[in-house]
């Protein structure tokens, strides 16, 4: 008996005397939903810190009547480091400064062109909290800390509005991709292949796009939108890829779900409108005789989305001859794509790493001059194989 | 040490040494007397005069005529009987009677004169007042120190047999026990017609001398377990026992425990399926709650329902009993450890909205849900003990004020209040009383581990929970079977509920026979040949 009693005691204390051990009250937590990241003139770094305000997304249960508040608060900091301005921080914020939440990274076009954004991403990879699932994004033209500022209408958190705007746009149009924390790093650290990150621009006025009325209107006074991939080398912004380019890119890195791709037919520009539903491609690299050799094999599946013409979609004879302009068509981009980045001699399709694959004794040889000689100089033969599955709901279009 | 403590000492060795020889005298035969007055005025002066005891004196008309007497309690003794088949047989039959002599009056009496089944000599008054208060009827005739009783149980006003308040089904039987151990334990033989069905009763409680009896089947339940029940009834030394409860708290395995380790029931239906799988029906006489012994974990998430119903809906609603055993245990824990510990683990969108319900409240989470669990736990309390007529006024206060005023007032989130409901209705989902009990209360353990240490607490709880479980036992047989130790044979009645052509064993753990419960090629199917359908369609086109 005396025994189960000292037993119970010890259990007791050591759950009572432990305390509430890290405990941290919902109360007492600051949650950032953005970091932004500029580059100040003295080279610094400046921080912008987009923080929930809970009481203000989730709707009026509660304390209804008062004031609507804006959805997020900002707060600026400065400091030589990420960890230092992250920091120092907290001389402006009422709670401790909680991480674990924070979705969405913006580097400023002109820190990426300056600096290696490797030592940026180091510190976010080394927090516990921070989530290297988080999603990067590039300020294009504009400063991050006014591109985190804007309020949004429709999500409400504006981190929420730019993942879900890269991931849609990826799964529909296929010109931008969602890059993570994470996928980032990987490319930067692997020698074949550099990464690519999608930019954001700001559309509007950056003061208004501060202001709560702004989401008032039907037409948001500022918005927020994805323009171009940026190509990243040895850790710094190179140049954009745009539109056809851009989509290309996206096309060889097989993350394409769905996109819309127009066709000339009877001389008549972009007439008839191809909706990829499917695709798939795969790289695969040979090297004969130390050379290097890429081929690139994709499979679209799709269906017609529109015409401008009249044309008989009944007849299969058309449908092979479209079919060959679309293959025409994809390949055109893709290896425009291609050329681009031989020219910014930046491997951001990870060509060296199918090399690497396949043959990792010849890839050590080649590894040293890879981006500079091989890659620039590299024989890419793109096979396109693109097949019209339906018409829609139509055969024929109903004008003749 | 203030004197009082000093005092009280002695007194306590005094009352212990008095326990262990409680009415000592009980046991010590003391004979009847032969002389009629004298017995009946022994009868009077141990009754105490009661008014229920019944002693009416007659002649019985034999040759010579000798004086006797009938004594029976009113209200348990059936008068009906005692008119019609005793008095009558004995007063108005002087043709038969006439033939008896003197010598032999008794025995004459219940061989030949009393219409009665039951009918048995006694010479103790121990006996004579068992019987007497058991609701037979004593016959003493003056001259003679023998008696006779005769079983004349079952008068007086009971409750007949009525759908059970617990355990309600929606298909199954309709009929629960009563707080008559005959009709108790008839219910049951009416559904196991077999002579192995055995019956043993003994009388416990030293004062309330309550009628307490086993029942199992020869031949399947394991004859070691039959004797540890037996040992185990027979030891008990207590003065009263009131409801089967009583009993349960004297033979459990151990006492330190929130589980029940011994199942208990209103319906005949769920004892006699327990007899057939080799377990002991206890009954105990004034309650309607028959225990079975041994019971296991997984037999508190089994319903009736389940053998009725088709296997595999069956089994879906045993995944979903032990789900939510696990939500009534941890839901309040899950919601503590994840608010103040690990925010990372929600979902973005979810902890902003209940970081925006939390924005006003006052309280850290744990208090908060303290205080919810506390003040559904009053609530529900109310609502059990309040007369019907005010229990609308506890629903209307308990929705009104803890549901809304509360959260309006910022006292509260609206998240803990749905935490709460959940949890609530969970442990009332449980199909078992006292494992929904034990869940509450554990639930407060676990809240204060998740106040602590976080999930990591919560795991922590959970590990002592199983160590615990495994550690408990039955009449010896380990509380977690089959499942720990695995008996292979017999998880097909446990998380699963197999078709009844694919459970072909009997518990191995209960049951010492090892023949099968059903027969070979047991497994429905429609006919090989198609003829049914082929020869009507020929004739119809």
């Amino acid at each position: 008996m005396k025994r189960l009693l000292l037993v119970f005691i010890t259990f007791t204390f050591s759950l009572i005397l432990t305390g509430c051990w890290s405990q941290k009250e919902l109360t007492d937590l600051a949650i950032i939903s953005v970091l932004g990241i500029d580059l100040a003139e003295d080279g610094r770094l400046i921080g912008t810190l987009q923080i929930i305000n809970p009481g203000n997304v989730a709707g009026g249960m509660q304390g209804g009547g008062g004031t609507e508040g804006p959805p997020v608060t900002i707060y600026t900091s400065t400091g030589d480091s990420v960890t230092e301005l992250s920091r120092s921080a907290s001389r402006k914020i009422s709670r401790s400064l909680y991480y674990a939440h924070t979705n969405l990274l913006v580097i400023s076009e002109d820190l990426a062109k300056n600096q290696d954004i490797s030592t940026i991403l180091d510190a976010i990879e080394r927090d516990a909290e921070f989530r290297i699932t988080a999603d990067v994004v590039i300020a294009r033209g504009v400063k991050a800390s006014e591109l985190v500022k804007v309020l949004t209408p429709i999500d409400k958190i504006p981190a929420n509005k730019v993942i879900k705007t890269l991931k849609f746009s990826e799964q529909q149009w296929g010109e931008f991709m969602s890059t993570s924390v994470q996928d980032t790093i990987k490319d930067l650290a692997s020698p074949g292949k550099e990464p690519v990150i999608t930019g954001f621009n700001l559309y509007g006025d950056a003061e208004e796009g501060k202001k709560l009325e702004g989401t008032q209107a039907t037409e948001p006074v500022t918005s927020l939108g994805a323009t171009g991939l940026a190509t990243i080398k040895n850790g710094k912004l190179l140049g954009w890829l745009e539109g056809e380019k851009a989509r290309g890119t996206v096309w060889v890195l097989d993350k394409i779900k769905q996109t819309a791709i127009g066709i000339d037919y009877k001389g008549q520009k972009e007439s008839i409108i191809y909706q990829v539903i499917r695709q798939k491609t795969k790289v695969s690299g040979t090297v004969q005789k130390g050379k290097p050799k890429i081929t690139i094999n994709v499979a679209a599946e799709g269906d017609i989305g529109e015409t401008k013409v009249p044309i008989d979609l009944t007849d299969p004879n058309v449908l092979l001859s479209l079919e060959k302009k679309l293959d025409k068509e994809i390949k055109k981009e893709i290896t425009m794509a291609i050329n681009e980045a031989q020219k910014n001699k930046a491997d951001i399709f990870g060509f060296g790493q199918s090399i690497h694959r396949s043959y990792p004794k010849e890839w050590k040889k080649l590894q040293k001059e890879w981006d500079s000689v091989h890659f620039a100089d590299l024989e890419v033969e793109v096979n396109v194989e693109a097949y019209i599955r339906r018409t829609g709901l139509r055969n024929n279009p109903h004008f003749k | 040490m203030p004197p009082f403590f000093k005092k009280k000492k002695p007194i306590k060795i005094k009352s212990k040494k008095q326990i262990e020889k409680p009415d000592e005298g009980a046991n010590v035969a003391r004979p009847i007397g032969d002389s009629l007055s004298h017995n009946l005025e022994l009868i009077k002066q141990k009754t105490g005069k009661s008014t229920d005891v019944i002693i009416s004196e007659f002649i019985l008309q034999t040759l010579p005529e000798h004086k006797a007497a009938v004594i029976f309690v009113e209200g348990i003794a059936d008068s009906k009987n005692i008119n019609d088949f005793l008095l009558e047989s004995m007063l108005n039959n002087q043709a038969v009677l006439e033939k008896a002599t003197q010598s032999d009056t008794i025995e004459f009496l219940s061989e030949k004169v009393l219409a009665i089944a039951g009918v048995k000599k006694i010479t103790d008054w121990n006996d004579l007042f068992l019987a007497l208060m058991a609701g037979d009827t004593i016959i003493l005739v003056d001259g003679s120190s023998t008696g006779l009783v005769a079983s004349t149980r079952g008068g007086g006003e009971q409750r007949s047999v009525e759908e059970p308040g617990s355990q309600v089904t929606v298909r199954g039987p309709r009929d629960g026990f009563t707080e008559s151990i005959r009709t108790n334990t008839a219910l049951v033989r009416r559904r196991i017609q077999n002579p192995d069905l055995w019956v043993e009763t003994m009388k416990i409680g030293t004062v309330t001398k309550t009628d307490v009896s086993i029942m199992y089947i020869k031949g399947i339940a394991k004859e070691e377990i039959v004797g540890e029940v037996r040992k185990r009834l027979k030891s008990i030394k207590i003065d009263s026992i009131l409801e089967s409860g009583y009993i349960e708290q004297l033979i459990e395995d151990q006492a330190l425990t929130t589980f029940p380790t011994l199942y208990h029931t209103e319906r005949p239906d769920i004892v006699a399926g327990n007899i057939l799988e080799g377990r002991i029906a206890i009954f105990v006489n004034g309650t309607p709650f028959v225990l079975i012994a041994p019971a296991i974990f997984i037999q508190f998430f089994q319903s009736v329902e389940d053998y009725y119903g088709r296997a595999d809906i069956g089994t879906a609603l045993r995944f979903l009993r032990i789900l939510i055993f696990f939500i009534s245990i941890i839901a309040p824990a899950t919601y503590i450890a994840g608010t103040t510990f690990h925010q990372e683990m929600i979902p973005t969108q979810l902890l902003i909205a209940i970081a925006a319900q939390r924005e006003t409240v006052p309280f850290p989470a744990y208090f908060e849900a303290l205080i919810m669990e506390i003040a559904f736990e009053i609530l529900r309390e109310a609502g059990v003990r309040m007369p019907r007529a005010v229990g609308s006024a506890i629903s209307i206060v308990g929705a009104l004020v803890i549901g809304q005023a509360a959260v309006q007032a910022g006292i509260v989130s609206p998240a803990m209040v749905i935490v709460v409901a959940i949890t609530a209705i969970a442990n009332f989902a449980t199909p078992s009383f006292p494992i929904a009990i034990s869940a509450r209360l554990i639930r407060f353990i676990f809240m204060i581990a998740a106040a602590t240490f976080g999930f990591y607490g919560i795991i922590l709880g959970i590990l002592i929970l199983v160590v615990h479980l495994c550690s408990l036992r039955s009449f010896g047989i380990p509380y977690l079977t089959p499942l720990a130790p695995v008996i292979p044979a017999n998880l097909g009645d446990t998380v699963v509920r197999l078709p009844l052509w694919a459970q072909k064993k009997r518990p191995e753990l209960t049951t010492q026979g090892h023949d099968l419960r059903v027969g070979e090629k047991q497994k429905p199917e429609p006919p090989k040949n198609r003829d049914m359908v082929n020869k009507k369609a020929k004739k119809g086109d």
